[in-house]
């Protein structure tokens, strides 16, 4: 018993440490968006001595983000969507499938990870022209699908593969078809797998702006990540306003973040399948 | 068996569409196809437009800082053509090239577009994405050809009209030079003993710092290079092959930076160009050498002090050479279907209209039209008086004909950028520098061949 | 083992049960397959083609074949700057590894006891990572600043005025300061994926272990350890592949040209500033050599992974 308890206050001690090193940070980027800019500099680290909300309006004036933020939330929810879907399925294929096609499509959906995306920004583009999609969010969405493919099948296919082999046994003995083991066996247990897969990819695509920048053009179709890029200058930056946004920015995801972790969570404590 | 076969039956249909993918045909023949049609409908658009059809253009820029002061200067221009609405459209700066390259490859790109000088903007133009100005009115009247030729092929035929000059200087803290005594330096030995002097006193001398490289190139050691070297016609001497690129003034000019080390901040390594500016904001440090951007910003943040601006003075026994660079220029999209109109833009873009507007809503952005425009910031017209006190006015060192090296070679940019910080750091004497420099160059530049060690 | 010989049972002609298990797999498949070949694998597989090109833009069409590699393993300046970036990721990977993949792996352990206030400090923990990296970089940039910043401050408070060192401009210490700052940013990650493999350990087998009095580093390495190395094997792959892309933190803090001089010039950032960017300030990209550059980055990843495949397969094989 003394020793658990000494267990847990070591615990407390690494962890508020720990906590420390990132809300310092954390706090510093908050404290400096009220902060006027020559403030920022002249004292990086103290209370706001000129608390100003200047930066949320002046950011607010200078770009629709309103529009932005819904434009990033419907593009990353829909894009998670997808992923998932189809990620899942092609990786209880690949799990399951005892097939050298599988092996060689498991390898060749990995691939996608390691080639630097922009290489391809040319055949994109095109592509989404001949798709008469430019300038639109929805010209986002099918590739940040196929980026979100190769970290799902690859996370999701080594998850099944730890899952007892003998859960499938019995359900198919039931006479289940493979699709309502798919749907009704291997998706509740994903859960953690898959809200981790979520957690990795809606970072990516909430913070992309790469694609935003070649396919869009128009104000209505701007995403946060893009509408943030326009607040940096060739040779200075509005701090307070770039500050402002980008503390903005980090909310949803950290809602997002809250929300898939209950899911995760959830998932775990509903079937501790390994031992 | 039938298992082996569906394997095999699935590889190879795997590998065909693979292969049709990779091939070039598949992939690029229906995007040529796309493009053909919409061009095809795009045309008769283009005719019609002249008359009295509402036309918005865009125009896509690397200046995110300017929409506020674009925004009059298009609204100048709608006044008076009520029918053409130009839309500023500016991209991240160190983003823009890529953005523009590939909007322009794939037929996406704006209307009008910010050409950057010299090699950049004529690579666009030899590919065929920028329109030829041979025809438009009054190009070679209203600019010299010294300012069209860093958008003007070697026949004098122009793709872009020159909007933008900057100019550089050293902005000064002129509380903290009172306090000290300081007068305005007129020779290289003052400026340093005044540096001196402020560094005994506890004041940092310069604010300038290289985390960010560029800046201790761009608005440090390009200012220092034309008052040594001679201006414009003692960088023909070395474009002609005439001087070496290790020559005695190009060591001087090496020197110069060695001669600045003390001065600089503490930690100046992990300055970067924005902590400078702060720094010199702040009142910390006395000077900072700049470029006339940053007139817009100072005024904005340097409230606490008087400040003002003085070019760096020559080494003692030499002439006095400004640097005053050409920036920016707009062409057109040979693509666009609004071509008629993005033309009359830029003709409206040699008016006097124009450039009072472009002088007195951007200070510090000089206009380069043959007649400039009184400018109502007085720092502004300081910088411009510097080009009238001067023995001469040149671009920037490295920029005309030095920048663009064959794969596998430095540039001159990068070769003059890698050994100021490395004679700041102290790893190679200003000979050496020097030396370093002349060898890159005489590795790939043709005139400077003969240089080669 | 007992799949194919249910199947084995029931082969009946083209129809089989047989083919039609096939169909449903290649229909389990076909959604995801259809949106990565078109959107990523063609565009990106193709791009790769242009590695054999030179010329302009982005779409080169002088066919050199093999000449760009040669280049790039023979012409000094591009060996010069295509290896130091080799050795730099490397760097940055092996540091990604010790810190951020053991804080994980640290604080995973820590948080799958059930203790008051688990919630607060696994969300404070993940925060980080929803930072835009413009974020991370300002802000690490401003506490490790010489002038300003919070490190100095503190070091010349405590009279280590010698140890107050400009971080980001020297060139032995800008990389492993950066990777230490994108662990920071990062740890997240590993400690959710450790997090889920932990949880997943029944609790009777641990409960069994201490009360044979097995203290709770033995625990860990005894228990929990093995049981955890797929996860192990799936987070090192994962981190491996990020870091061999990693480019915005080293752009955000470092720019393109990885100052100072180079030294924090990644794999990522060499192909961004060869093929995409170009040098600054002529900006002329190079996309031949950026696509060669890529290829060969690819084969590195591939072989790494396909190391890792072998070894777990052969993993599995023993334990079968």
């Amino acid at each position: 018993m003394r020793r658990q308890k000494l267990n847990q206050v070591l615990t407390y001690i690494l962890l508020t440490i720990w906590s420390v090193i990132v809300l310092f940070p954390l706090w510093t980027l908050i404290i400096n968006s009220f902060k006027p800019q020559k403030e920022i500099f002249k004292d990086p680290f103290g209370f706001p001595k000129d608390f100003t909300f200047d930066g949320y309006i002046a950011a607010w004036k200078t770009g629709r983000f309103d529009l932005y933020f819904t434009n990033s939330l419907i593009v990353t929810v829909l894009s998670l969507t997808f992923i998932l879907l189809v990620g899942s399925m092609a990786a209880y294929a690949l799990a399951k499938w005892k097939s050298p096609v599988a092996n060689f499509l498991y390898v060749f959906f990995i691939a996608g990870l390691m080639i630097p995306i922009r290489l391809g920004t040319i055949d994109l583009v095109r592509l989404i022209k001949a798709l008469n999609l430019q300038d639109t969010i929805w010209s986002l969405i099918p590739v940040y699908v196929a980026m979100g493919i190769p970290i799902a099948t690859f996370v999701l296919t080594a998850f099944i593969k730890e899952l007892p082999g003998e859960m499938f046994d019995a359900a198919k003995v039931d006479g289940a078809s493979e699709w309502q083991i798919y749907s009704r066996i291997v998706l509740p247990l994903m859960r953690p797998a898959l809200a981790t897969v979520a957690i990795f990819n809606m970072i990516k695509i909430w913070n992309d702006f790469w694609f935003p920048l070649v396919f869009i053009r128009s104000e209505e179709s701007r995403t946060v990540a893009l509408g943030v890029s326009l607040l940096f200058g060739q040779y200075r930056t509005d701090w307070t306003r770039a500050l402002a946004v980008l503390s903005l920015a980090a909310v949803p995801l950290l809602i997002l973040y809250v929300l898939l972790a209950r899911e995760f969570i959830k998932g775990l404590t509903a079937g501790a399948v390994k031992g | 068996m039938k298992n082996k076969l569906f394997v095999m039956l699935s590889v190879l249909i795997l590998a065909s569409l693979l292969l049709s993918a990779c091939g070039t045909p598949a992939t690029e023949a229906p995007a040529v196809a796309t493009e053909a049609p919409a061009a095809a409908t795009e045309a008769p658009a283009a005719t019609e437009a002249p008359t009295a059809e509402e036309i918005t253009l865009t125009l896509g820029s690397w200046r995110v800082d300017d929409v506020a002061a674009w925004e009059v200067i298009t609204a100048a221009f709608h006044e008076e053509y009520p029918n053409i609405t130009v839309k500023f459209d500016p991209t991240n700066p160190p983003d823009y090239n890529a953005t523009l390259r590939t909007q322009l490859e794939t037929g996406t790109g704006p209307d009008l577009y910010f050409v950057r000088s010299f090699a950049t903007g004529r690579e666009l133009f030899d590919a065929g994405y920028v329109a030829s100005l041979k025809d438009l009115p009054g190009i070679t009247d209203t600019f010299s050809d010294g300012s069209r030729a860093p958008w003007s092929t070697e026949d004098g035929e122009s793709y872009a009209v020159p909007i933008i000059a900057v100019s550089h200087g050293i902005y000064y803290n002129k509380d903290i030079f009172a306090a000290n005594g300081i007068e305005i330096p007129t020779t290289w030995e003052e400026l340093m003993t005044a540096s001196q002097t402020l560094l005994d006193a506890g004041i940092i001398p310069f604010a300038n710092g290289t985390k960010d490289a560029w800046d201790i190139n761009e608005v440090v050691m390009m200012q220092f290079i034309p008052s040594n070297i001679g201006g414009y016609e003692g960088r023909m001497a070395y474009l002609n092959g005439e001087r070496c690129f290790n020559s005695e003034e190009m060591v001087a000019s090496f020197q110069q930076i060695a001669d600045m080390q003390p001065f600089l901040p503490t930690g100046f390594e992990a300055t970067s160009y924005y902590d400078s500016a702060q720094l010199f904001a702040q009142g910390q440090a006395a000077m900072m050498l700049d470029g006339s951007w940053s007139i817009g910003p100072f005024e904005k943040d340097a409230t606490d002090f008087e400040w003002g601006v003085f070019y760096p003075p020559a080494l003692e026994g030499k002439d006095q050479y400004v640097t005053f660079h050409v920036d920016a220029a707009i062409g057109a999209n040979a693509a666009s279907p609004n071509l008629e109109a993005a033309m009359t833009f830029l003709e409206w873009l040699e008016s006097p209209t124009f450039a009072e507007l472009l002088g007195n809503n951007l200070p510090g952005f000089f206009p380069l039209t043959k007649d400039v425009p009184t400018l109502s910031d007085p720092i502004a017209a300081d910088f411009m008086a510097f080009n009238d006190a001067a023995k001469g006015v040149d671009i920037r060192f490295v920029w005309e004909k030095l920048l663009a090296a064959p794969s596998g070679n430095v540039d001159a940019y990068t070769s003059l950028n890698n050994n100021v910080i490395a004679v700041l750091k102290g790893e190679k004497t200003p000979q050496e520098a020097a030396d370093a420099f002349n060898s890159d160059l005489a590795a790939w530049y043709e005139p400077a061949a003969g240089c080669a060690p | 083992m007992s799949q194919t010989m249910s199947s084995a049972k029931r082969r009946e002609g083209l129809f089989s049960n047989e083919n039609r298990r096939k169909i449903t797999w290649v229909l389990f498949l076909l959604p995801a397959l259809l949106i990565y070949l078109t959107f990523m694998a063609v565009p990106l597989f193709d791009s790769l083609r242009l590695s054999l090109y030179q010329g302009e833009g982005y779409t080169p069409t002088t066919f050199v074949g093999f000449q760009n590699y040669i280049d790039l393993f023979t012409n000094q300046l591009w060996r010069g700057k295509f290896f130091g970036a080799v050795r730099h990721t490397f760097i940055f990977f092996a540091i990604h590894m010790v810190v951020q993949n053991s804080l994980g792996l640290l604080f995973a352990n820590l948080l799958s006891s059930d203790f008051k206030g688990r919630n607060f400090f696994r969300t404070i923990i993940f925060t980080p990572a929803t930072l835009s990296v413009l974020v991370t970089g300002f802000l690490w940039t401003l506490i490790l600043n010489p002038n300003w910043g919070a490190v100095n401050k503190i070091l010349v408070a405590m009279d280590l005025r010698q140890w107050a060192l400009p971080w980001l401009g020297r060139e032995n210490l800008a990389l492993p300061i950066i990777s230490l700052v994108s662990s920071w940013q990062w740890v997240g990650m590993p400690t959710v994926m450790f997090l889920a493999g932990l949880m997943g350990i029944s609790d009777e087998l641990l409960e069994a272990a201490r009360i044979d009095g097995a203290s709770e580093w033995d625990i860990f390495w005894r228990i929990k350890f093995p049981l955890l190395k797929p996860i192990i094997g799936i987070v090192s792959i994962l981190t491996f592949v990020d870091n061999f892309n990693a480019f915005d933190v080293i752009y955000a803090m470092a720019g393109a040209r990885g100052e100072p001089s180079y030294s924090t010039d990644l794999l990522a950032t060499l192909f961004y500033r060869t093929g995409i960017a170009g040098e600054h300030p002529v900006g002329i990209p190079n996309m031949g050599m950026g696509a060669a550059i890529a290829t060969v980055t690819f084969l590195i990843l591939m072989a790494g992974v396909l190391f890792w495949l072998y070894l777990s397969r052969r993993q599995l094989a023993e334990e079968a």
